[in-house]
């Protein structure tokens, strides 16, 4: 199935999505992510802003990987992904961390790279 | 007949014997000595014994080389250690070995330098006896080292050897001087003799360069036997002052400095009066007897460079002579006994530069020898008294003590040292003063000199005796001076019953000087009375460049035949046959040659005349004299001494020579007449005197005087304390606040400042950075459309 | 011989390597075990000399390092490394041992960097690579900076003090670095785009430029050895870092760091550009006598007896720039051995000090003092090497000071073009040795300040005395004795026997003037094959500066 779908080169069943249509929620998704993380102070939801914009990153290298027909793209996805999935475990902990030493959620409450 | 070749040929220097390295060698053996006994913390005299071993060594070392030298025909010899400097293999190359050049001059110096420090150091045997332990080594170990630099430097075979010994004696002396290092006082003096003498150490310095760059050599074997100063001297020699270079007649004036430096003559003297800080036998040998004469050996040794320099030998001679009247109006006024000694050396130094400087090579020489012995006596006897009267040195405060039971050997010392230095007739001290003032009179131009040193002579007999009549004469009255605190000393006066009648101090005793001071103030005593006999003996002919010369005594033989010899530019009795100086008739005049012979090779071969050999002028010299008239170019007229030529060139119509025998034997007596009328005769205390209501006339000379008529003053307001407020205010708050806080730190600041003007970006919330993130990419963003749209790469 | 230098090289820094790794207590038995070792290949490199050839650059091996720029790993040395490596070793043992009980704390990475350092200052000498020359160059900096910063007497100041020694002489070196790629490029365009920095070769093309770009090279290179030296105005980060580094530190330091500034200016300046440097010689000398003597009487009223010292090596050091300018074989002999002779007087006086702080926690002469009735051995040492200082005749600092003078005051050139039988090179004259020679005098000035403040005079001791480290008595111990030693001995030598020093750089100091004064080096040294692949390659016959 996926090596028709490849071989010709236009998706047949989603032919009335064209590439923008990716592009597009790709973008949606980063800039709802980018808006979030800047109007929002809690970390925890600041932190899953970050990887709304990290997927809508992933949606676009997908689409243009299924676009040019190259596997480049998607084989960097799952990279990504786990790459991702290890950096949430990580950031998890730091931001339960960081919440043990000040009793608060708040990103402002961390800003001792003051210059 | 001599050509240049043959002279240089003569002037060859040939080796001598090994064994005379171990002149320096036993002084530096009794410094490892000293300073083994130091590091095994010796508690004897052992240091002291050590000392006086290595130095009599060394002088019976220096005897033997005296008679080794005669034999082998009494030229120069030169002895090398090792290779010192050798800098480059082609062209100029800058050579200075480790070795040393004997010859007369050098074995007459050291004869009495190893002698008297052997005396010297037998003396301080005891004198320093109250420090035994660590101080007593000390002491030994840089009264060693002294020797050692003082051979080398009199030694020495080129000017760097000079230089080491010349910086080296000035080490010992700061080490010396500052013996009693807790004393801020001698402190300041050690640091202040050294620096004096590091200015005139700088003046040689520069003349050795110079001796370097225009004689392409240092060593002495080389530079007087260099064609080009064989030259220069010829030209001196017909006051063709002109034909000589600049440079050549540079070298003088800047030795000269170094001289003046270590010789302590004006401006540079402030340093010896300051430097009596240090123990005495230091001030006797040190600086009375040998140190300070090095002045008159450099001068003596590059005679023929001070000849070829138009100024030299006539700033010499008036620096000597203001010296010597300056120093001893202020040695009249001063009350401590070991300064008026001092200031009393500086004034002698000043009659030796005089006799330098009037072509007197011998007097200045002669005088150097007899002034060696009596001042280190002096000083000794000073020296006693000061050991005996806890330090006591104020001539007010003693008073008659000749009368003190043991203390007669040191009267006799300081009367056989007085009537030496007020040339009382008959002495050593005045014949060899005579020698210099009578040549004053003899050298043209040079007659105001004598006058002031005829004056300064008549001021010495008077300050001389002054201490004598005050000290030794009169009732007897002392008072402990303030080194009572010695523990030693204080232990020992306990032990004593009182049951001498005194009208000082009764709780204090005098100690009597021991064996040790006593023979050596004895032995020295009749070395400077025997010293008038080399003023008689040892004369004879001696080989002068090739020249018969007849010297009149020993000391003129010995300078005769060393470098000092060379020929006197003004062979000023030549200019006056009806002078008496005949003495022309000693030289070898066979061999003058005939006329129309090239005058540099005349006046080479014209030997060395004293003017103070006096012979008859033969009949048939006569006739060579006045031929030789005719060659003479004259010289440039008011240059100094040789300057004008029709001066008469006798004293009232007398023989100089002869006519101070009278005049200045009769300045001494009336010197110490009035010094008696003054100090001794109707004296009742120590404290007072006839002189004290004569001062008062005076009004405030007499206290500019005692303060040494405020030069030191003088130097400290004009020298040290603007250059200090210059360093402290100028240079140091330059350097802090301009170079490093201004320009160095101003760079420094540049990007901190550039920092701080972007520092506020750096909120530390995060959100700030995020938004700033997401402006840049917009603006990126919108960079790349806009290039796009423009470029037309969207369509 | 070419093996020689390597483990010259190596063992130090393999040894501090061991330190670092190892265990706190043995680390300052090690480092005096390896400060010995490493001086064995040194001394067999001086067993091994040829002294007959001098100036030729023996041992000389080479390692691919990084081709492509032709950057290799060369070495080779002639009589001036030699004997400045030498000194380097010799140094060794002694910052040991004077940091023997100094030293409390963190001594693994004291020792380490310690070492490190002293390969580093081989590396310097021995190299004949650019690059490898300008990586050691710049390595020196960082032991340096740890010993002052973390080692140094005040917390604060020692802060402040290792970043201005730091950013100052970096900043300096930085824009040498700029001129010697210029002239690296330059080579590489002349030899058809194959790029080396091989010293010999890169000296000839330096030499074939034109006047303004050698002016410019010139100017780049004195950026960081000027700095280095320190040349008066660049000097003021010198004392201060000398003042808060740890003793062994300004031994170091005073004793070969500062060299490699006028080592550079030996090795490049003249070399490299000898016709720019025959132009500014006066300028520059002007500059050295300005420092000489502006430094000196600075010293006269600092009342920190270590900053003093500090301020005097910048007077002192202003006589070995000016015999460097006078480029005659006197003055350039004697400037050498000034390197030589400054680093034992200076180094043994920092020593000195240092002894003393230890005992007293102050340097301040007005707080202490008098100290010759308390510590009688080490006031006579203190008075030694004061001695040896101010140039006394007989002691080290004496030939060195004399030779400098007499080539500043032989180098006239009208008595060259006269003729005089003594003069010799042409660029400074008697005048600039006149007014050098106040320096003299000056010296003494300071020096016999410092000494009768220090040593003589009533004790004066700091109030808090109680203070007193009781694990040191009062006068000196047989370890500092011992440490002493050697340097009088060395200054003793020096002193008398200079002729041993001057005779193994005679042939490289003749070159070195022969280049300054004809503007041409006598040998070219042709630019080398494009990179090759031999792994160690030691033509002994290639020669050249």
């Amino acid at each position: 199935m996926m090596s028709t779908l490849a071989q010709s080169g236009v998706p047949e069943i989603m032919g009335s999505i064209t590439l923008a249509h990716y592009l597009f929620v790709s973008a949606v998704m980063f800039v709802l992510g980018l808006i979030g993380f800047l109007t929002r102070r809690n970390l925890i939801i600041m932190f899953l802003c970050t990887e709304l914009m990290f997927q809508a990153a992933g949606i676009a290298l997908i689409a243009f990987s299924r676009f040019h027909m190259n596997l480049d793209g998607q084989t960097f996805v799952i990279f990504v992904l786990c790459v991702a999935a290890a950096e949430a475990a990580m950031g998890l902990a730091l931001t339960v961390l960081l919440f043990r030493k000040r009793e608060s959620l708040s990103a402002d409450e961390w800003r001792e790279l003051s210059g | 007949m001599t050509t240049l070749a043959a002279d240089a040929a003569h002037s060859a220097v040939t080796s001598g014997p090994a064994w005379a390295i171990l002149i320096p060698a036993f002084p530096i053996l009794g410094f490892a000595l000293a300073g083994f006994f130091a590091a095994t913390g010796n508690k004897n005299k052992l240091p002291a014994l050590a000392t006086v071993v290595c130095l009599a060594a060394s002088f019976v070392t220096t005897v033997l080389l005296y008679f080794a030298w005669k034999d082998a025909g009494g030229g120069a010899m030169t002895v090398k250690a090792w290779d010192w400097f050798d800098i480059g293999s082609p062209g100029a190359d800058f050579v200075a070995s480790f070795s040393f050049y004997i010859d007369s001059l050098t074995i007459y110096w050291m004869l009495f330098v190893t002698g008297l420090a052997t005396l010297i150091g037998l003396y301080a045997s005891e004198y320093m006896s109250h420090d035994v332990g660590l101080g007593y080594c000390r002491f030994f170990a840089a009264f060693n080292l002294f020797v050692f630099s003082m051979s080398c430097l009199v030694m020495g075979s080129n000017l760097v050897m000079l230089y080491l010994g010349w910086e080296g004696v000035g080490l010992c002396s700061y080490l010396l001087i500052g013996y009693f290092y807790k004393k801020p006082s001698a402190v300041a003096a050690a640091k202040k003799a050294f620096i004096v003498n590091r200015i005139g150490d700088l003046g040689l310095a520069l003349g050795l360069y110079l001796t370097f760059v225009h004689f392409g050599t240092v060593e002495y074997a080389d530079l007087f036997a260099n064609e080009k100063l064989l030259t220069y001297v010829d030209a001196a020699g017909r006051g063709a002052f002109h034909e000589i270079p600049v440079a050549a007649q540079g070298i003088a004036l800047l030795l000269m400095v170094g001289a003046f430096g270590k010789s302590a003559q004006f401006p540079l003297y402030v340093w010896l009066p300051d430097a009596m800080e240090g123990p005495t036998p230091v001030s006797a040998l040190i600086h009375a007897a040998t140190m300070v004469t090095a002045g008159v050996y450099l001068v003596a040794r590059f005679y023929p460079l001070f000849l070829t320099s138009q100024f030299a030998l006539p700033i010499v001679a008036w620096v000597g002579a203001i010296t010597a009247l300056l120093a001893a109006t202020i040695g009249m006024a001063q009350f401590d006994i070991k300064r008026i000694m001092a200031y009393s050396t500086v004034s002698q130094l000043g009659y030796m530069f005089a006799g330098l400087g009037v072509l007197t090579p011998t007097g200045g020489a002669y005088h150097v020898l007899t002034h060696a012995f009596f001042k280190a006596l002096l000083f000794l006897a000073c020296g006693a008294v000061m050991h005996g009267f806890a330090g006591q040195l104020d001539l007010r405060k003693l008073s008659g003590l000749w009368r003190v039971k043991g203390w007669m050997v040191v009267t006799i010392g300081m009367f056989v040292g007085c009537i030496n230095l007020a040339g009382v007739p008959f002495t050593a001290g005045y014949f060899s003063k005579d020698t210099i003032i009578a040549e004053c009179f003899v050298t043209p131009g040079a007659g105001p000199i004598g006058w002031i040193l005829l004056f300064t002579a008549f001021l010495t007999a008077y300050y001389t005796f002054r201490v004598f009549f005050r000290v030794f004469m009169g009732p007897t009255e002392y008072h402990a001076g303030d080194d009572l605190h010695d523990a030693e000393a204080a232990a020992a006066h306990d032990e004593e019953v009182e049951h001498e009648a005194e009208t000082g101090d009764h709780h204090f005793h005098p100690h009597a000087p021991g064996w040790a001071i006593n023979s050596v103030l004895a032995i020295l005593a009749v070395c400077s009375i025997a010293a008038t006999g080399l003023y008689f003996v040892g004369g004879g002919k001696v080989d002068v460049h090739g020249h018969e010369v007849k010297a009149k005594h020993y000391a003129q033989s010995m300078v005769l035949q060393s470098t000092a010899a060379y020929v006197t530019p003004y062979d000023h009795h030549a200019f006056h046959p009806d002078d008496h100086s005949g003495d022309h008739a000693n030289a070898d005049h066979a061999e003058e040659p005939p006329a129309g012979v090239e005058p540099p090779e005349r006046a080479i071969e014209r030997p060395v005349f004293e003017p103070d050999v006096t012979d008859t002028i033969a009949p048939e010299r006569e006739a060579d004299l006045r031929e030789a008239l005719t060659h003479h170019v004259p010289p440039p007229a008011g240059v100094g001494p040789q300057g004008s030529i029709g001066e008469p060139l006798s004293f009232f119509g007398y023989d100089p020579h002869k006519a101070m025998y009278y005049v200045s034997g009769g300045l001494g007596a009336l010197g110490i007449l009035l010094a008696a009328a003054l100090h001794w005769v109707g004296r009742r205390d120590a404290a007072h005197c006839a002189m004290d209501g004569i001062a008062k006339r005076f009004g405030p000379i007499p206290r500019w005087a005692e303060n040494k008529w405020y030069v030191d003053e003088f130097y400290d307001s004009t020298i040290r304390k603007p250059l200090l407020a210059v360093s402290t205010w100028v240079f140091a708050a330059f350097d802090r606040l301009v170079i490093d806080g201004l320009i160095v730190n101003g760079f420094g600041y540049l990007p901190r400042i550039a920092g701080s003007l972007i520092r506020p970006t750096q909120s530390g919330r995060l959100h700030a950075y995020a938004s700033g993130m997401a402006v840049g990419v917009l603006v990126l963003m919108l960079i790349v459309v806009l290039v796009l749209v423009r470029t037309g790469g969207l369509s | 011989m070419t093996l020689w230098i390597v483990a010259m090289i190596a063992v130090p820094v393999v040894a501090g390597l061991m330190i670092a790794l190892g265990r706190e207590e043995q680390a300052r038995g090690t480092a005096l075990l390896a400060s010995f070792v490493s001086a064995i290949p040194v001394l067999g490199g001086l067993l091994r000399f040829d002294y007959a050839d001098a100036a030729r650059f023996q041992g000389r091996g080479s390692l691919e390092w990084l081709s492509e720029l032709g950057i290799r790993l060369s070495v080779g040395i002639d009589g001036v490394s030699l004997l400045l490596i030498a000194l380097t070793a010799l140094l060794g043992p002694i910052c040991v041992g004077a940091s023997w009980t100094a030293i409390k704390e963190r001594k693994r990475s004291y020792y380490a960097w310690l070492l490190a350092l002293q390969g580093a200052m081989i590396g310097v000498f021995a190299a004949r690579d650019l690059m490898l020359f300008y990586v050691c160059f710049e390595f020196t900096l960082l032991p340096m900076f740890v010993l002052i910063r973390q080692y140094g007497s005040d917390p604060e100041m020692r802060i402040r003090a290792a970043t201005k020694f730091f950013l100052y002489t970096f900043t300096g070196s930085l824009l040498t670095l700029a001129g010697l790629v210029y002239v690296a490029w330059v080579g590489a365009q002349q030899n058809s785009g194959v790029w080396s920095l091989d010293m010999g070769y890169l000296t000839g093309v330096a030499q074939g430029m034109p006047g303004t770009q050698q002016a410019w090279v010139l100017a780049a290179l004195l950026a960081g050895f000027a700095v280095k030296v320190p040349l008066f105005p660049v000097h003021t980060w010198l004392p201060l870092a000398h003042t808060e580094a740890p003793t062994a530190g300004s031994v170091i330091l005073a004793g070969v760091l500062l060299k490699l500034g006028t080592y550079g200016f030996f090795r490049f300046a003249m070399m490299m550009t000898p016709s720019a440097f025959a132009e500014h010689a006066p300028t520059l000398a002007v500059l050295a006598i300005v420092g000489i003597i502006y430094a000196g009487l600075i010293c006269w009223v600092q009342t920190d007896v270590k900053k003093l010292v500090a301020y005097s090596s910048v007077s002192h050091l202003g006589f070995c720039v000016l015999g460097l300018l006078a480029a005659n074989r006197t003055g350039v002999s004697g400037s050498v051995l000034y390197m030589l002779s400054h680093g034992l007087s200076t180094g043994a006086l920092f020593l000195m000090i240092g002894f003393m702080y230890e005992r007293y926690h102050t340097r301040d002469m007005r707080t202490v003092g008098g100290l010759a009735s308390k510590m009688p051995v080490w006031a006579t040492f203190m008075v030694f090497f004061t001695m040896a200082s101010v140039g006394l005749p007989g002691l080290n600092g004496f030939p060195s000071e004399l030779l400098c003078l007499i080539g500043t005051f032989q180098s006239d050139a009208e008595w060259v073009q006269a003729g005089e039988p003594g003069a010799e090179g042409g660029l400074l004259g008697p005048w600039y040795a006149a007014v050098a020679g106040i320096g003299m005098v000056v010296a003494a000035i300071y020096l016999l300040y410092m000494v009768g403040k220090i040593c003589f005079g009533e004790l004066r001791e700091p109030k808090h005395h109680a203070d007193h480290d009781h694990e040191l008595p009062d006068d000196l111990t047989a370890r500092e004795i011992t440490v002493l030693v050697p340097l009088a001995i060395g200054c003793l030598f020096f002193g008398l026997y200079p002729k041993s020093l001057t005779d193994p750089i005679a042939d490289s100091v003749d070159v070195a003037v022969r280049t300054v004064l004809t503007g041409e080096s006598p040998e070219r040294v042709a630019p080398p094959p494009a990179a090759e692949d031999h792994a160690e390659d030691s033509h002994d016959g290639e020669g050249g500066p």
